[in-house]
């Protein structure tokens, strides 16, 4: 080794630990950053030639990686559009150019026209739950756009209907069955039930139950707003009529368990009934359920652990609108790191693809939590000290070789 | 573990801490609250090892709670006949005074008996006009309290019939409360709110419906309530639906009341498919269409035998029987065994006997009070001053047995004294009955409320010990946040 190569050796040393210096120091100033990954330094040996075994020049260089997959602290919010991830993966975001991007920065908000956006102004990407197939790649999502204060209403198409019905209930009389809506009509147990329509409005089903003869029933439907003074005759008959048949041997429903009833201008409600029972008890219903909602104005969101992201409306009921997927590479640590806690796929790690959250590989999204930045002070702190130690001590090994040369220099 | 997350994680217990005692400063305030229940915050740890509040849970018992209302509805059933048979016992001084004492004493019973001794006196001196005079106001205020008796019977069902309006109306304003608050449960719940001051707020609402109508509830998803009367009859669900009484303007022994539609079922009265079992409502119906008819149907039998017993006979034995010194506008013949409703409001004093309206007293003792013009109905036909066989005869009518209507309750063959008595003897049983059953459930609603405060009302210990638990802990935390830091301070110093 030549005089002259310790000033390029001491030069690189002082240069690594500048580069240490200044992971130290981005580390420092997002230490409170929503999503960011700590940078570390690695260094490694550059020599300049190798002869031999005998040690030839020799230098340092430094590069700084960012640790993509080491995950923060979550930390508790107050907002449900504040989200992170508990596990692998990452959030799809674009930018307004259409640009699709991965992060883990959660902190999302709606801007004025719905669209949920995060502090660094990506927004977040998913897909209606409507659709017949999840997309697997980032191509096929959309901006996840929340229409506050819009009204939706949802058309009954499921309940079911659990109750008994006392056995020693007196005989109806077949013509003054319900199914009649003769003005004589009677029956022995009467209970009522809201259902919705196509247009969110409330309907009530009156259900009346009677007696044909032993073990048998029979359930007749009725719209309430059709009703004379709030009984009969109903100005249009029943909209389902059914039979109904219990065992004699343990009141279960044998026959009719099913019952598919027309809301008026609504859609298909299929009932079912196999919670009925025919003991000798009170009448009594114990669950009775129907799907639907009235409609109602989008007032806050909830987001599943599966990443299912709900409407809730005014009313209370909850609509399911999108799903937000998570997306990953083969080698996240080969991402490239972008501004705003956002990381690029490059060639070196692979294709992004999206899978559901807290199914297979991928983790579960929190609802009211954000990641926090994995830099600990305290670590960085240390780190500084070391790398400022480091840097001086370069220096002393300049200084060194520049009074070699003077002594050199001096020879002639 | 890093000095970050240690300082994280003393930050994040400060938070918690804080949400815990904002806990325990509402269960203090809620002590005294009666239906308020004990909260708890639900503490869990994070993924970085530190605490985080998931929501506030409330202390519940829902099979106490269940049966905290139905014993408020037995209760206000058993009180409103009680105060029923109060109010009908207070208006004729019923169990004022000793059977024989009439100055406070005003029951048929007790006037019939005082009346049955002053014709054995006016027996003894039948020329006595002034005996007679004892015997004729005896007998007017046998029909005054008959009259009295009769009007107050139907004046309690006029009010319990204004009782069951207001109640219903009541019953109305209770479900659309309900409903507001049952909204915001179920919103709340599905957005993670915390829900449990509503929760107390509908527990609260339940309490008072239930006073008013017996109920059953159903809880489904996100805590949304469903609310049955205790027949079967839905009151709530999703929305209320309506509870329809029209009120009658006023009432005679023959009026019916209208029944008590619930989503246009009849729950009350005798073609209710689906009657109340208990509540203030029930209570009410029973005292309106049960209890008081039948009350009224015997004062009209009693009415009914008085005028038989009194009445005269042709004495030529042609013509029939008609009534004699007991009668009632409109009357041509003694009626037959069978309730004629109203008859005790209608029973007056034969004018014809009565000095003070024309009438002469000495057809007490010689007949002929009926009509005066007809001399076949005049058993004293000689005029003698001591004629003493029509007023005997009267005296022993008092305890021959005769046939009443066996559809008042007190069986088809005695006589009117017994008659009467029994049917003081009935009322007495009946209102000493309600007054048991309603002190007897007061008993049972007090313990039942008690339990259900024991187990999640709130125990004033138990939140000091978890403040001093939470004071100590605050103070754990923040002398960590100051230890982080001074460790900080020391890394600072060395660069």
């Amino acid at each position: 080794m030549t005089a002259s190569a310790l000033f390029n050796t001491s030069v690189m040393g002082m240069s690594a630990q500048t580069t240490a210096l200044s992971a130290v120091a981005e580390n420092i100033s997002n230490s409170s950053t929503v999503g960011y990954k700590e940078a570390t330094t690695q260094f490694q040996t550059l020599l300049t030639s190798f002869q031999g075994g005998s040690d030839a020049d020799g230098g340092v260089s430094a590069s700084n990686v960012v640790e993509v997959t080491k995950s923060g602290n979550m930390t508790s919010t107050t907002s449900s559009t504040d989200l992170a991830i508990q596990g692998d993966g990452f959030f799809v975001v674009s930018d307004t150019g259409g640009n699709t991007f991965l992060t883990r920065a959660g902190s999302f908000l709606p801007d004025s026209t719905g669209r949920l956006v995060n502090s660094a102004g990506y927004y977040l990407m998913g897909y209606s739950s409507s659709v017949a197939s999840a997309p697997t790649d980032p191509s096929g999502l959309e901006a996840v756009t929340i229409p506050y204060g819009k009204e939706i209403g949802t058309a009954s198409t499921e309940g079911s209907l659990t109750a008994n019905l006392p056995s020693t209930a007196d005989t109806i009389n077949a013509a003054d069955l319900p199914s009649a809506n003769a003005s004589t009509s009677t029956y022995s147990k009467k209970t009522s039930v809201t259902a919705y329509d196509n247009l969110g409005n409330p309907v009530t089903l009156d259900v009346y139950f009677s007696k044909t003869s032993s073990n048998s029933w029979e359930m007749s439907v009725f719209d309430a707003s059709t009703a004379t003074n709030g009984g009969f005759p109903y100005s249009s008959g029943a909209i389902t009529t059914q039979s109904l048949t219990f065992s004699a041997t343990d009141g279960s429903i044998t026959g009719g368990a099913s019952a598919s009833i027309a809301v008026p201008n609504g859609s298909t409600l299929s009932l079912d009934l196999s919670g009925l029972t025919q003991l000798g008890s009170t009448f009594s219903v114990s669950n009775p359920t129907i799907n639907g909602n009235a409609a109602s104005p989008v007032s806050s969101v909830s987001i599943a652990k599966d990443g299912t992201l709900s409407y809730v409306l005014g009313n209370g009921k909850s609509v399911s609108a999108y799903k937000i997927p998570l997306g990953t590479v083969a080698s996240p640590t080969n991402l490239q790191a972008q501004s705003g806690n956002t990381f690029a796929v490059t060639k070196e790690s692979g294709a992004a693809y999206l899978g559901d959250a807290n199914s297979g590989t991928m983790g579960a999204i929190g609802s009211d939590q954000l990641e926090g930045s994995t830099v600990d002070l305290a670590t960085q702190l240390s780190n500084m000290i070391v790398a400022q130690r480091s840097f001086s001590a370069n220096s002393q090994v300049f200084q060194v070789a520049s009074e070699l040369m003077q002594v050199l220099n001096n020879l002639k | 573990m890093s000095l970050t997350n240690a300082g994280a994680i003393a930050n994040q217990s400060l938070g918690t801490i804080a949400a815990q005692i904002n806990v325990v400063s509402r269960n203090i305030a809620g002590v005294n609250v009666s239906g308020y229940a004990t909260k708890t915050a639900l503490v869990s740890t994070t993924s970085n090892g530190g605490t985080q509040i998931n929501g506030v849970a409330r202390a519940t018992n829902a099979a106490l709670f269940q049966n905290s209302l139905q014993a408020s509805a037995t209760q206000a059933a058993a009180s409103a006949l009680s105060s029923g048979f109060d109010q009908i016992d207070q208006a004729l001084g019923l169990s004022s005074g000793t059977a024989t004492n009439t100055s406070t004493n005003r029951s048929p019973a007790a006037l019939l008996s005082a009346l049955q001794s002053a014709l054995q006196s006016y027996s003894a001196s039948p020329s006595d006009t002034t005996v007679a005079q004892t015997v004729l106001s005896s007998a007017k205020a046998v029909a005054q309290a008959l009259n009295t008796a009769s009007t107050t019977v139907q004046q309690l069902r006029a009010q319990a019939d204004g009782e069951i309006a207001t109640s219903v109306a009541n019953i109305n304003s209770i479900l659309t409360q309900f409903q507001q608050v049952n909204t915001e449960v179920v919103a709340g719940t599905q957005a993670g709110r915390d829900v449990t001051s509503a929760l107390d707020q509908r527990d609260a609402l339940l309490k008072s419906l239930s006073s008013e109508i017996g109920v059953t509830t159903v809880t489904r998803a996100n805590n949304d309530m469903v609310i049955y009367a205790d027949g079967g009859a839905t009151l709530f669900e999703t929305s209320p639906r309506s509870v329809t009484f029209q009120a009658s303007a006023s009432y005679t022994a023959s009026t019916t009341g209208n029944a008590v539609y619930v989503d246009g079922v009849p729950v009350t009265g005798a073609s209710a498919s689906m009657p109340l079992q208990s509540g203030k409502l029930q209570g009410l119906t029973q005292l309106r269409d049960v209890v008081a008819p039948q009350y009224q149907s015997q004062l009209d039998e009693t009415a009914r035998g008085l005028i038989a017993s009194f009445a005269e006979t042709d004495q030529s034995g042609l013509g029939g029987s008609v009534p004699g010194l007991f009668t009632y506008s409109g009357a041509t013949s003694v009626p037959g065994a069978s309730v004629i409703p109203g008859l005790a409001g209608d029973i007056i004093v034969n004018p014809n006997a009565d000095p003070s309206q024309g009438g002469n007293l000495d057809r007490l003792r010689d007949g002929g009070i009926s009509d005066p013009t007809n001399s076949a109905y005049v058993y004293n036909t000689t005029g003698a001053a001591g004629f003493t066989d029509r007023i005997n005869q009267l005296v022993a009518s008092f305890s021959t047995a005769q046939s009443f209507d066996s559809s008042a309750g007190l069986g088809s063959s005695q006589s009117l004294m017994d008659y009467a008595t029994s049917s003081l003897g009935w009322f007495e049983a009946q209102r000493q009955q309600a007054t048991d059953t309603e002190s007897y459930q007061s008993t049972l609603l007090s313990q039942t409320t008690d339990a259900l405060s024991n187990s999640s009302g709130v125990n004033l210990d138990e939140q000091m010990s978890k403040m001093l638990d939470l004071e100590n802990s605050y103070q754990a935390s923040a002398k960590l946040i100051s230890a982080i830091d001074a460790m900080y301070t020391a890394l600072f110093q060395a660069l």
